[in-house]
């Protein structure tokens, strides 16, 4: 197949016609296709898969030009067209897919109509003739199958998540694929026809045309074996769900298995914290307790320690001015007011109110008991002698209390900080018991999936017994009878020619899977040259082998860019085994070479890989078309110059124009 | 006075309430009661030279009841003498000061000496704010700004002042 012209009309951002053709030239066989970041190339790749199969990756299921959509008046209509030359098998075809939006009344977009879709040809006289609308589909699937499609038409995106696929051999359906690419479906339908569960093969028809009038039990059997084949088929196809299930289980153990080793420092870290969490709480209370203590201290004291200064100054004025004791030894109030009632002193001098003795004695009493100012003084001066004593020491008290207080502060912004420092560390790891949960929910699924397909195998077996059995004893009914006799014979030789051709199918399959592996091989370790090569088993899994020691450094992990090889190696290994085999005198084996469409595929690779894949990538597929970012695409150019044949660029007007221009 | 109710009033009971309220979670506070504040502000407000009137800006009213201030009367009476003995700028003569402190307590003649002892109370709340709650704004702020109040404190006046000092002028005061 060859790409010629792809025709777009309001698909998209592509407003209007636009009209892109491929270069066909055998020996400038690649077309660029360059432009930034969300230009149109996806789009423009997904136009090829809209219009082969009708259906996109875009999240906006519409596919009309917005530009267009927005002019439209009321009740008006527009389409979406997408036409793609193509050659196959030296007949060239347009293949067309179309789709009609219109407004309402109200100037709403409606829900679009559904596509329409024709393949055109030009027949042997060079007319253009139309495939039946019936038949669209199957001759589309001629051309090429879908499911083959998306390794011929991939993006960069996708392209790592392939490369996982064709190293897992993910489906049957790949290795038919790959199988017909390599002109062994011939082979697979012709074993199809002799032998298969259809009641058209040839062996089953045979079954159906028993003569069951010579013994009634023939009949029985044939319904009974063919219940046995729908049982036995049943859990064919479960073991193959198993299969699957249990390959997507396995890797996620893996993957977890991966993330908890990982991650294991996370538990410990996680109950570090908690400990050092613990720690900080205790400080915060031993903290809060202490600063109690000194708050107590204070306020037992504080009276006592401010005043100290006023006391040491009130007691030196007292004592200078001799205020403290002017009493009389052991004389009370009650004596001088005796004597002053009686009128004469102890010494005989007279008192009357007033004289000088009357004074003097008044005097006296101040400074006797009980309300003398002396003995108020007295009291006065005991309180600062024991004040003085509660408040000596609350300075040096207070300090030390407050440098346990601190000590706490910087214990506590020590710990603070290692949990800070925990927590960042913890930032980027997962939960390790969430993960081993899942890992063991995981587990307990593939050990059922191993249960369940261990009894589906003893199931099996004992209906396959049992179909013998009963074939056998259907064979020794049936050749009883003479026409029944006949059609054993002619199912004997169906079955003969059966095991001839899977003879030599699975002989020429295995003699192509080891081409195909020497030639990806090849194309590999030329575009990734680590020491590592590829292998293919029987259902075309790509293993990929350490062989060389000395580049091994125990990183069995494939990068992005091993990953992408993987892939290119692949398909251009298949394409250019497809291509070879185009020449091959063994008519047995045809195939059809097909062309390689690719979107961004270069930005995981570095400078020189990207030499090496464009240096192979011409050689080995028949046409090359290349959508790509402006600075890989010059670095294309540079590598690919020589075999560039058609230029375009994406002239980006805003985000809903795109015009393809050729440079 | 000391055997009735006390009222700090304005901005005085305002700073009052800041002294005594919770500054962390575990429900410390810088001063446990309104009495310990009343019990230490003269003093600090003496020795800082610190005396206001009261505070009739607004309403605010914080109290100290009766019982607490008579259970106290001792210390609290201490206070008093203190500042009357001492008070120079207040009254020059000597016995007169000695009169204040220990006569005139109680009686119509000391009147304005508890007016002025209630000054240096409200002045004493003043300073205390200022030095410990000012500008503080976690629990660590508060008692670092405490610490640093005594140490100044200790500094300025009791690193010359020693215990033995005025335990030998009680002696000496007493022969």
């Amino acid at each position: 197949m060859l790409l010629k012209n792809l025709r777009l009309t309001n698909f998209r951002q592509f407003k209007g016609e636009q009209l892109i053709s491929f270069s066909t030239y055998p020996d400038r066989n690649v077309t660029i296709i360059m432009g930034e970041n969300g230009s149109g190339k996806t789009t423009l790749a997904q136009a090829f898969t809209w219009c082969l199969y009708g259906d996109t990756d875009f999240e906006d299921k519409s596919m009309l030009s917005k530009a267009v959509a927005l002019n439209m008046l009321p009740d008006e209509e527009a389409s979406v067209r997408v036409e793609l030359d193509l050659v196959h098998n030296g007949i060239e075809y347009t293949i067309i897919r179309e789709q009609k939006y219109s407004k309402d009344s109200s100037g709403n977009l409606r829900r679009p109509s559904q596509t329409t879709f024709k393949i055109a040809f030009k027949g042997a006289d060079g007319q253009r003739e139309f495939v039946p609308d019936l038949e669209t589909e199957i001759r589309m699937k001629e051309i090429l199958p879908k499911e083959l499609s998306k390794y011929f038409f991939f993006d960069g995106e996708r392209i790592e998540k392939m490369s996982k696929e064709i190293r897992r051999g993910k489906s049957k359906e790949f290795a038919e694929a790959v199988k017909s690419l390599l002109g062994l479906s011939a082979f697979t339908a012709a074993l199809n026809h002799l032998k298969s569960r259809s009641p058209s093969s040839v062996i089953r028809s045979y079954d159906n045309s028993y003569d069951a009038g010579s013994d009634v039990r023939i009949a029985q059997y044939t319904k009974e074996i063919d219940e046995l084949d729908d049982k036995i088929d049943a859990i064919t196809r479960r073991l193959a769900e198993i299969d699957k299930e249990e390959a997507i289980a396995q890797d996620k153990c893996d993957e977890l298995k991966e993330k908890i080793v990982k991650f294991k420092d996370s538990e410990d870290l996680a109950k570090e914290r908690e400990a050092l969490r613990k720690k900080l709480n205790g400080l915060i209370s031993s903290k809060a307790s202490s600063t109690a203590v000194l708050l107590r201290t204070f306020n037992n004291n504080a009276q006592q320690y401010f005043a100290k200064k006023m006391m040491k100054d009130a007691l030196q004025l007292l004592s200078e001015a001799d205020k403290l004791d002017k009493g009389i030894p052991d004389i009370h109030e009650r004596t001088i007011k005796f004597l002053i009632d009686r009128g004469s002193c102890i010494c005989n001098n007279k008192i009357e109110f007033n004289n000088d003795a009357y004074k003097a004695l008044m005097k006296v009493l101040e400074y006797i008991p009980p309300q003398s100012l002396g003995s108020l003084i007295g009291q006065f001066v005991r309180d600062c002698e024991s004040k003085s004593k509660g408040g000596s020491s609350l300075f040096e008290d207070i300090s030390e209390q407050y440098r346990i207080i601190r000590n706490f502060e910087t214990d506590y912004a020590d710990v603070e900080n290692k949990i800070k420092l925990i927590e960042e560390r913890l930032v980027n790891m997962e939960n390790v018991g969430l993960l081993q949960k899942e890992l063991i929910n995981y587990e307990r699924r593939l050990n059922y999936l191993k249960k369940e397909r261990d009894e589906l195998n003893i199931e099996q077996g004992s209906y396959e017994t049992q179909k013998k059995l009963k074939i056998a004893e259907r064979k020794e009914l049936t050749l009883k009878d003479e026409a029944n006799r006949k059609i054993e014979v002619y199912k004997a030789y169906a079955q003969y020619m059966y095991d001839v051709l899977l003879d030599e199918y699975t002989q020429k399959e295995t003699e192509t899977r080891n081409q195909l592996q020497k030639t990806v091989n090849g194309i590999f370790k030329h575009i990734y040259n680590g020491g590592l090569a590829l292998s293919l088993d029987e259902n075309y899994n790509v293993n990929i082998i350490v062989n060389d020691f000395r580049g091994y450094n125990s990183d069995v992990e494939t990068s992005t860019a091993q990953s992408i090889s993987v892939i290119f190696a692949f398909i251009a290994g298949v394409i250019k085994m497809a291509r070879d085999s185009q020449n091959d005198e063994n008519e047995m084996l045809v195939s059809e070479p097909y062309p390689l469409v690719m979107d961004a595929p270069l930005s995981a690779f570095d400078k020189t890989r990207i030499q090496t894949v464009c240096d192979i990538l011409p050689k080995v597929a028949e046409q090359v078309i290349i959508f790509i970012k402006d600075t890989d695409g010059e670095l294309a150019e540079t590598h690919m110059g020589q075999q560039v044949g058609a230029r375009y660029l994406f002239d980006k007007k805003n985000e809903f124009e795109t015009y393809l221009v050729t440079r | 006075m000391f055997d009735k109710e006390y009222s700090f009033r304005g901005s005085h009971a305002a700073k009052v309430i800041k002294l005594t309220a919770s500054f962390d979670q575990k429900n410390n506070k810088v001063f446990a009661r309104n009495f310990d504040v009343y019990l230490l502000a003269p003093i600090v407000g003496f020795m800082y030279g610190r005396s206001a009137p009261i505070d009739r800006e607004n309403n605010e009213k914080t109290d100290i009841f009766p019982d607490i201030l008579i259970k106290n009367k001792n210390d609290l009476m201490f206070n008093y003498r203190l500042i009357m003995l001492l008070d120079k700028d207040y009254e020059p003569d000597f016995d007169e000061r000695i009169n204040k402190a220990f006569r005139y307590y109680g009686t119509e003649k000391a009147q304005p000496d508890e007016e002025r002892y209630d000054s240096y109370v409200r002045g004493g709340v003043d300073v205390l704010y200022e030095k410990i709650m000012e500008g503080a704004k976690k629990p660590d702020d508060y008692l670092k700004n405490l610490y640093d109040f005594i140490e100044e404190f200790e500094e300025r006046y009791n690193s010359s002042v020693s215990t033995d000092s005025i335990l030998n002028l009680c002696k000496l005061a007493r022969s």
